[in-house]
């Protein structure tokens, strides 16, 4: 079974020694149940490791503290399909697949018809069985799922062990590159096929004409700068999705980085004539776990994107409101507008720190929403100004949100202006006075 | 939730909601291969589809049975009642569900002949995807018995809607550009609208669900609704 379980395992030697531990705990753990059943205490439901009454042996919190989800399962029958019961699960088990309890029957912790083949197998044909189990949510994961025969306990049931290992990694590493690839030859061809147009051209007859030659180089730069924008957002598009799915660590405050970005978009915002309006809470106030620079970057791309959008003389309007509900942050600011969620959280705290960033340009038509954080998508018709922009700038602003477990949403008046507000999980705040401190205004003139 | 005096009752009835949940978990395998199908042209896993919508209608039948033989024998009340009778409506929701992603299926079998539209199978992953999420998210909600879960599934049918609306303008586009476009185009617009309607059965899932821990129903006047034919 040891080296069953290793060879299931990924190559590297600490992996298999992980795996042989499992299985090693587990069937040291289940014999332990056994006895104590045997004993005369399992007349009612399985409760292993809990009961207080009695002095649980070494490997039970050796399992408690695996980081793979582990699940001991039971069953009678093997007729009975609904019958299979977990009669134990590791808190990475509980987490996983969101049970609160840790005995249950197994239908309410997994649905997947494949992994419950692989039990089954493992059950009553008393074969080691894999499966590949995909959790679906906003952070979609594939993990292997692996089911190991344990032989059958003292009243007769079958046990089976079911360890599942997380290969998000490695399959979204894949699918990445594979994404890049695609999108990265399509949109690098049309900035491509103008230079070497204009190369052509300048080795031809424009070899002479210097009037042309300086506008051609011109237009060859600007489209130089643009491949080189996107292979940038490209780039850090494919860094974020690769450990979308791992929570970041550290904390932001989220006044403090709004602060970083209008002073660095002050000047552009100056030289546009747009006014940028903040509206803070004070600092320390709006705290949340997350990563520093992918903060910054989401808001960045945002107040960019509505800088982009803002005819002169606008105005864009930046805010933070903490201790929101989710339903608040998505919630319709005025009556008659077009709104979308453009990404729900799972789950997770009640209490969010809601950024939103309001510009007073043309607005969204209704139709174009759910395409927003599409990859490329580009509203038609939409001048955005001497800057093109990638059409990457939302798809990036989504995958970070999402990584820090938060929620996007806009909300559209035709001809009034477009908001969008970015919602992430805010840490139980500090009783402190929670007004809003700091209002600063950054005049255009 | 109390226990039964008579234990076997108690037991009757979470088998026939952890049938109902396996059968769930069998739904969310076919719309999720179904729709995979049809991204990845892949025939062979659509005739698979084809093939396991009969587990399907087997299950729903045999749920239907439990329910009923329960309810004649042993006469349930109130909370117990109410629990039978969801087991029962949401295995006849999800064997419509298993009906539509059978349908998806089959239609990967034309669309594979077709040139592939880059651009228009992503917005259907898009779509597919929500789909899926709102199914996975009801049934996590009646295997936990979370009210404010389904709720939410209920709440947030509008996301689907939008997003078939938008499908459905960029597949005009693309029939009024180019006339050979047009048979794979309608194929997509079926597919689209069969991922709307399972988003529908989801939201009648949440509304069961929310009938059988409460015994209220959902007022259908407070959920957003966004008029398909209007825009």
């Amino acid at each position: 079974m040891i080296a069953g379980l290793g060879a299931l395992g990924r190559l590297d030697a600490g992996s298999a020694f992980a795996g042989a531990t499992v299985t090693v705990a587990a069937g040291a753990l289940v014999g332990w149940w056994r006895a104590r059943r045997a004993e005369g205490d399992g007349a009612g439901e399985a409760a292993p490791a809990r009961a207080g009454h009695e002095q649980a042996p070494p490997y039970v919190s050796l399992i408690e503290a695996l980081p793979d989800p582990l699940l001991v399962i039971a069953a009678n029958e093997p007729d009975d399909l609904t019958g299979r019961r977990f009669i134990l699960a590791n808190p990475a088990a509980r987490e996983l697949l969101r049970i609160q309890a840790e005995v249950g029957l197994l239908v309410t912790a997994i649905r997947d018809p494949e992994v419950l083949e692989a039990v089954d197998e493992a059950l009553f044909g008393a074969l080691p069985a894999e499966a590949l189990y995909e959790v679906g949510g906003a952070q979609e994961r594939v993990l292997k799922a692996m089911a190991l025969p344990l032989g059958s306990s003292a009243d007769g049931a079958r046990l089976a062990l079911l360890v599942l290992r997380d290969e998000t990694d490695a399959r979204r590493a894949e699918r990445t590159r594979a994404d890049f690839l695609a999108n990265a030859s399509h949109e690098l061809r049309t900035p491509l096929a103008s230079l070497s147009g204009f190369i052509e051209t300048l080795r031809g007859h424009a070899r002479t004409d210097e009037a042309a030659r300086d506008k051609f180089l011109a237009i060859m730069q600007a489209q130089a700068e643009r491949m080189s924008r996107l292979i940038d957002d490209l780039l850090s598009l494919s860094r974020i999705e690769l450990n979308e799915h791992i929570a970041p660590e550290g904390e932001v405050d989220f006044g403090l980085a709004i602060m970083d970005v209008v002073d660095s978009l002050g000047p552009l915002a100056r030289e546009k004539g747009v006014r940028l309006d903040v509206d803070l809470p004070a600092p320390g106030v709006a705290v949340g776990p997350g990563d520093r620079d992918q903060i910054v970057q989401v808001i960045q791309n945002l107040v960019d994107n509505a800088l982009k959008y803002s005819p002169p003389g606008g105005s864009i309007r930046i805010s933070l409101q903490t201790d929101q509900t989710a339903e608040a942050a998505t919630a319709a600011r005025s009556a008659g507008s077009a709104r979308l969620s453009l990404l729900t959280p799972d789950h997770g705290p009640d209490v969010f720190a809601v950024i939103r960033v309001a510009d007073s340009g043309l607005g969204l038509a209704r139709e174009h929403l759910p395409r927003l954080t599409e990859r490329f998508y580009r509203v038609e018709g939409q001048k955005s100004g001497d800057r093109p922009g990638t059409g990457l700038g939302l798809a990036i602003v989504k995958h970070i949100v999402n990584r820090h477990r938060g929620g996007l949403a806009v909300e559209s008046v035709e001809g009034e202006g477009a908001t969008f507000s970015a919602y992430f999980p805010q840490s139980v705040a500090v009783p402190a006075a929670a007004k809003p401190a700091v209002s600063a205004v950054t005049k255009a003139s | 939730m109390n226990e039964h005096i008579v234990k076997s009752f108690e037991d009757e009835l979470n088998n026939l909601a952890a049938e109902t949940a396996r059968m769930g978990g069998l739904t969310e395998a076919q719309v999720a291969d179904g729709l995979d199908a049809v991204l990845k042209r892949d025939s062979n896993l659509a005739e698979q589809v084809v093939a396991r919508d009969e587990k399907l209608d087997v299950l729903e039948a045999e749920i239907e049975r439990k329910s009923i033989r329960l309810i004649a024998l042993r006469q349930p009340m109130a909370n117990d009642l109410r629990r039978t009778v969801a087991a029962m409506k949401i295995a006849s929701n999800l064997e419509r569900c298993g009906d539509l992603a059978k349908n998806i299926a089959k239609r990967t079998l034309v669309l594979s002949e077709a040139e592939p539209i880059a651009p228009l199978t992503r917005s259907i992953e898009r779509m597919g995807r929500l789909v899926q999420g709102r199914l996975k998210d009801v049934l996590d909600a009646y295997t936990a018995g979370d009210v404010e879960r389904a709720t939410l599934v209920w709440t947030r049918d509008d996301e689907v809607d939008e997003h078939y609306n938008s499908l459905f303008r960029e597949l005009l586009t693309y029939m009024m550009a180019d006339p050979r476009m047009i048979t794979s185009c309608a194929h997509l617009l079926f597919v689209a609208k069969n991922l709307e309607r399972i988003g529908d059965h989801a939201t009648n899932i949440a509304e069961i669900i929310h009938y059988e821990i409460t015994g209220e129903e959902l007022a259908s006047n407070t959920r957003p609704k966004t008029d398909a034919l209007k825009s």
